[in-house]
C-alpha cells in the first residue's frame, strides 16, 4: 500500500530545497510568530507575508497543484469553525444582511483567523515541502530541539504508514468475514481492532528496542549532518525574520 | 584444522518474566567458521536463545562469544561483535532513511563521520542496495528490507551473523538473492529457522531444538535425511523434496581460513 509521504517534492532541486534545513525552520518559525502576534487590523502587514510566502513559492518551483492541495486539507477545518462567529458574535457595529445580523467584531474575528492561519499553514507547507523529512529532524535537532521530542517524531515519520497498513490488514480481514451489524455491536469490534492494534505497536516497540540494543544503542542518537550553514542560509534566514519584522512595525 | 570456539553455551536456562520456561538447560558449542541452522518448532526456544547471543536477555547459566562472557561490561564489544537480524524488517529498519539506519550501528560504536560513511557504502554494496541511502525503509520492497536489514549489523563489521528467519516471506526469487548474499558473506552464521531447504542450501550443521532443550546436532545431510527425527520434532521436508548427499567443497567457508 502507497502512500502520499508528508515531505513530497522535497527531492526537488531549488535555491529553497537546497538551503541547511536549520535556516529554514528558523526562518519559518520566526515568520509564524510574528504573524499570529500581528493585531488583525494590520492590513498590509499580511500582505507582506503572504507576498513574502508567494514569492518563495516561485523561488521552490512547487507545483502549485500540490501547495493548493496541502492547504485544502487544513484549512477547512479552521475556518468552518471560524466562519460562524460573525452571526454569533456581539460588539464592534452590526451590519444587516437581509435578515441576519453580522457583528463587525466577529467579522474581524473571522478575518484574524483566517488571515493568521493561511500565513502559517503556508508557511508550514513550504517548509515539508522543501525539506526532507528525516533532515528536518536533524536540523531540529542541531538546534537542541529536546532529543527525546526528535526521536519521537522520527518513529512517528517511520511507523505511521506501518501501522496504518496493519489497520488496514484488518479492517480488510473483518469485512471479508461479512462483517455488519447493530450499533452497538460493530463498535465494540472497532474496540477490540484498536486494542489489538495498539497491542502490536506496543509488541513492536520492544522489538525495536531490541534491535536498537543490539547495535549498541547506549541512550544516545547519533545522526550524521551533512549541511554547513553558508551565506545563503544567513541571507534567506535574516530575509523571513526581518521583512515580516519590518513590516510589523513600520507599517 | 583447529578453531577457536565463537559461540560456547553451558546449562542455559531461561523463563520469561511471565514464568514461561523456554530454555530448560542448553549447550552449544560453535566453531569460527561454521555456518549452523536451528530448526525447531514454534515455541522450542530457537529466538529466546538467540537473543541471549549478544546479551538482550540473560539466563542462568554460562555464555561466551570469542571467549568473552556475555556480561555487563563486554555487552559494548560482544554487540559488535555479533550481527543479529531480527524476523521483520520492520523492526530493524527504524531510521527515516535506509542510511541512517546502516548507519546507526557505526555511529554507536563511535567511528568518525567518514569512517562512517565507508562503512554504509561498503555495507550497501555488499547487499546490492547501492543508490537507496536516501529512501525510507517504508518504500523498500519487501525482499530489499530483509537485505537492508543485513546491511545495518554488515555496517558494524560483525565476526558472528545471527540470523532470525532470515527466508520467511521472501518470495523465490528475493530468496535466491538472500541465499546468494548469506553464502558471499563469509564469516561465522547462524541461522534460526524451520525452512528446511534453506538451511540445507546454507548451512553445513544443524542443531534441532524443542521444549527448550537441544535435542539433535549434527552436519545437514544426516538429520534433514532422518525423517523419524523431523517427525518427532513437528518438522518435516517440503513434500517432494529430498535430500541429496552434496560434495561440501563450494561454499565452505572452513577451507579457505586453512
Amino acid at each position: 500500500m502507497k502512500h502520499a509521504f508528508l515531505d513530497e517534492y522535497s527531492g526537488l532541486r531549488s535555491p529553497i530545497h537546497q538551503l541547511d534545513p536549520r535556516a529554514k525552520l528558523v526562518g519559518f518559525a520566526a515568520l509564524i510568530v510574528v504573524c499570529v502576534t500581528t493585531p488583525p487590523n494590520l492590513y498590509a502587514a499580511f500582505a507582506v507575508y503572504l507576498g513574502l510566502e508567494l514569492a518563495l513559492l516561485w523561488l521552490s518551483r512547487l507545483p502549485l497543484r500540490h501547495v493548493a492541495r496541502r492547504m485544502l486539507i487544513v484549512l477547512p477545518f479552521i475556518l468552518v469553525v471560524a466562519a460562524f462567529l460573525p452571526f454569533f458574535s456581539r460588539g464592534g457595529g452590526s451590519y444587516n444582511l437581509g435578515p441576519v445580523r453580522v457583528s463587525g467584531h466577529g467579522l474581524l474575528v473571522l478575518w484574524n483567523v483566517a488571515a493568521k492561519s493561511t500565513v502559517s499553514v503556508l508557511a508550514v507547507i513550504l517548509l515539508s515541502s522543501t525539506t526532507p523529512f528525516p533532515d528536518l529532524l536533524r536540523g531540529m535537532e542541531r538546534l537542541r530541539v529536546p532529543r527525546l521530542l526528535v526521536a519521537l517524531l522520527s518513529f512517528t515519520y517511520r511507523y505511521i504508514f506501518v501501522l496504518v497498513d496493519e489497520m488496514q490488514r484488518m479492517r480488510r480481514a473483518r469485512d471479508s468475514r461479512a462483517w455488519r451489524g447493530k450499533w452497538l455491536w460493530q463498535s465494540k469490534v472497532v474496540g477490540h481492532m484498536v486494542a489489538a492494534l495498539f497491542l502490536r505497536s506496543y509488541e513492536r516497540g520492544e522489538r525495536v528496542y531490541a534491535a536498537m540494543l543490539a547495535r549498541g544503542y547506549g541512550g544516545g542518537m547519533h545522526t550524521l549532518y551533512l549541511y554547513e550553514p553558508g551565506i545563503m542560509e544567513v541571507g534567506f534566514a535574516s530575509l523571513v525574520m526581518l521583512v515580516p519584522l519590518a513590516a510589523r512595525i513600520i507599517l | 584444522m583447529h578453531h577457536r570456539p565463537a559461540v560456547e553455551i553451558k546449562g542455559l536456562h531461561y523463563a520469561y518474566p511471565d514464568g514461561t520456561v523456554a530454555l530448560r538447560g542448553v549447550d552449544l558449542l560453535v566453531e569460527e567458521g561454521e555456518a549452523v541452522g536451528i530448526v525447531g518448532p514454534n515455541g522450542a526456544g530457537k529466538s529466546t536463545l538467540l537473543l541471549h547471543l549478544n546479551g538482550i536477555l540473560a539466563g542462568r547459566g554460562e555464555v561466551r562469544i570469542f571467549g568473552l562472557p556475555v556480561e555487563k561490561a563486554n555487552l559494548r564489544e560482544i554487540r559488535r561483535r555479533v550481527g543479529l537480524v531480527f524476523q521483520d524488517p520492520d523492526d530493524q529498519l527504524f531510521s527515516p532513511t535506509v542510511f541512517d539506519d546502516v548507519a546507526f550501528g557505526p555511529l554507536n560504536m563511535g567511528l568518525s563521520r567518514e569512517e562512517v560513511a565507508e562503512a554504509v557504502s561498503c555495507a550497501l554494496e555488499l547487499v546490492g542496495l547501492e543508490g537507496l541511502e536516501k529512501r525510507s525503509a517504508y518504500h523498500l520492497s519487501y525482499g530489499q528490507k530483509k537485505r537492508a536489514a543485513i546491511a545495518t549489523v554488515l555496517s558494524m563489521n560483525p565476526d558472528l551473523l545471527v540470523l532470525d528467519e532470515p527466508s520467511s516471506n521472501l518470495d523465490p526469487r528475493a530468496r535466491r538473492e538472500f541465499s546468494e548474499l548469506l553464502q558471499r558473506t563469509r564469516i561465522t552464521k547462524i541461522l534460526v529457522t524451520h525452512d528446511l531447504p534453506f538451511v540445507f542450501e546454507n548451512c553445513e550443521r544443524v542443531v534441532v531444538m524443542d521444549g527448550g532443550r537441544i535435542v539433535a546436532d549434527g552436519d545437514v545431510f544426516s538429520i534433514l535425511s532422518n525423517e523419524e527425527l523431523l517427525k518427532k520434532h513437528g518438522l518435516e521436508l517440503p513434500y517432494g523434496f529430498y535430500p541429496m548427499h552434496r560434495e561440501m567443497d563450494g561454499h565452505r567457508v572452513e577451507e579457505d581460513r586453512g
